[in-house]
């Protein structure tokens, strides 16, 4: 038994073995704060890349962002939807498609990706009401999870019995993780960050999701928190023995929305998660 | 269809649930026929159509048959926040959640869901 505990240092070095993003991803990840970047050619580089395109413009092309016009290429939907939220589409495309299923017995990654796809919409539908910036939103809710996917993949024995552990004595996969493993997903999630190349605002909001009241966590740690909770108790994942996190009161305060607020979101985050996870989990 | 439709809007309808009249866009060409069964494929495409607003057959619903739907919602949370007291002081973030959600699968909705 490979029982010992994992350091965070343990799993920096096995980051080089994960699947890497298209190069392009990686170039449009890593400009994320530059305002230079020349738009036509890298929408010429994506272009290359089918797959990344089709799934891209589906993306764009459903009701998430009320189009009257049909793009069809990369070019014309940074047209319509600008550079940043095209930007962001492209990488929630590239990085659902990025990591392989299987290895990890009883980690269910459909309901993985489920989870975290109905967060990404959800975050967004929060950003909207709170005036932040809703792509940024998106992708942070989709990714906030991400460091579950390296453990899976790099320690999928050591996380099968963090699984196991986690159902044998009914607590939430974050204890469980801790007690088994040594490391949590948000450690995994942040050395995943750095090594991708993460902006700040996306590491700050992944490594805050489970504790937006620590200093610094930032305000989109506050909203991922939510709407991570909010999905868990509408159910999205549809995983048997789910469970809600306990909702930090300190950023259900800082939203402040009202019952009806909130009612229109789970509204909302129902109709666009089912939209989305149709195109990203084709 | 008798009168027996109600006029939903786009982010009530849900899909499963059928049309009680033809469908028209705004020229006036027929989108979708009358007894039409709503997908999720169906609902993306209405706002490209400037749908906003469906007739849907008013569902038969039985004392029954809402009775245990309201049984299967109310277990379902239980379940969900298992972890959560309703009554704690300190939780109160996590039970004002559980009361909305409990108020938008129980409250809002008269007719069952359709899975």
């Amino acid at each position: 038994m490979s029982n010992a505990m994992l350091s965070y240092d343990d799993v920096v070095r096995t980051l080089d073995d994960l699947p890497s993003l298209p190069a392009v991803v990686m170039e449009l990840l890593n400009s994320i704060d530059q305002d230079d970047v020349d738009i036509s050619v890298l929408a010429k580089k994506v272009s290359h890349d089918q797959a990344l395109t089709a799934k891209t413009l589906r993306l764009a092309n459903s009701s998430l962002y009320g189009l009257q016009v049909k793009v069809t290429t990369i070019q014309q939907a940074i047209t319509y939807l600008g550079f940043q939220t095209t930007r962001n589409l492209i990488t929630a495309a590239a990085v659902t498609g990025c990591f392989a299923e299987g290895h990890c017995p009883g980690f269910d990654h459909k309901a993985f990706w489920r989870h975290s796809i109905a967060t990404a919409a959800c975050a967004k539908v929060l950003a909207r009401q709170m005036r932040f910036n809703q792509d940024y939103a998106f992708t942070a809710g989709l990714l906030h999870d991400i460091g579950r996917l390296v453990l899976v993949s790099c320690f999928p024995e050591q996380y099968a019995q963090a699984i196991a552990h986690r159902a044998e004595h009914d607590c939430y996969l974050l204890q469980a993780e801790r007690a088994v493993l040594g490391v949590d997903h948000v450690d995994a999630g942040l050395a995943l960050a750095e090594h991708w190349n993460f902006s700040d605002t996306m590491r700050l909001a992944i490594g805050g999701h489970h504790d937006p009241e620590a200093p610094g966590a930032g305000f989109l740690a506050a909203i991922i928190h939510v709407a991570d909770a909010v999905v868990h108790a509408l159910d999205l994942a549809r995983v048997q023995d789910d469970l809600v996190p306990p909702v930090s009161t300190v950023a259900w305060t800082a939203l402040g929305l009202d019952e009806q607020i909130y009612l229109q979101l789970f509204r909302e985050t129902e109709l666009q998660y089912e939209e989305i996870s149709m195109v990203l989990l084709a | 269809m008798g009168g027996n439709y109600h006029q939903l809007s786009l982010a009530e309808v849900r899909p499963g649930m059928v049309l009680s009249d033809v469908l028209l866009d705004v020229q006036g060409n027929v989108l979708l026929p009358q007894g039409t069964v709503l997908t999720d494929a169906m609902l993306a495409l209405m706002p490209r159509h400037g749908i906003a607003i469906l007739p849907i057959v008013r569902d038969e619903v039985t004392p029954e048959a809402a009775a245990a739907t309201l049984q299967h919602h109310q277990a379902r949370l239980a379940q969900l926040f298992r972890k959560n007291d309703p009554d704690s002081g300190s939780d109160w973030a996590t039970a004002t959640l559980r009361r909305f959600v409990t108020d938008f699968r129980l409250g809002a909705e008269e007719t069952p869901e359709h899975e």
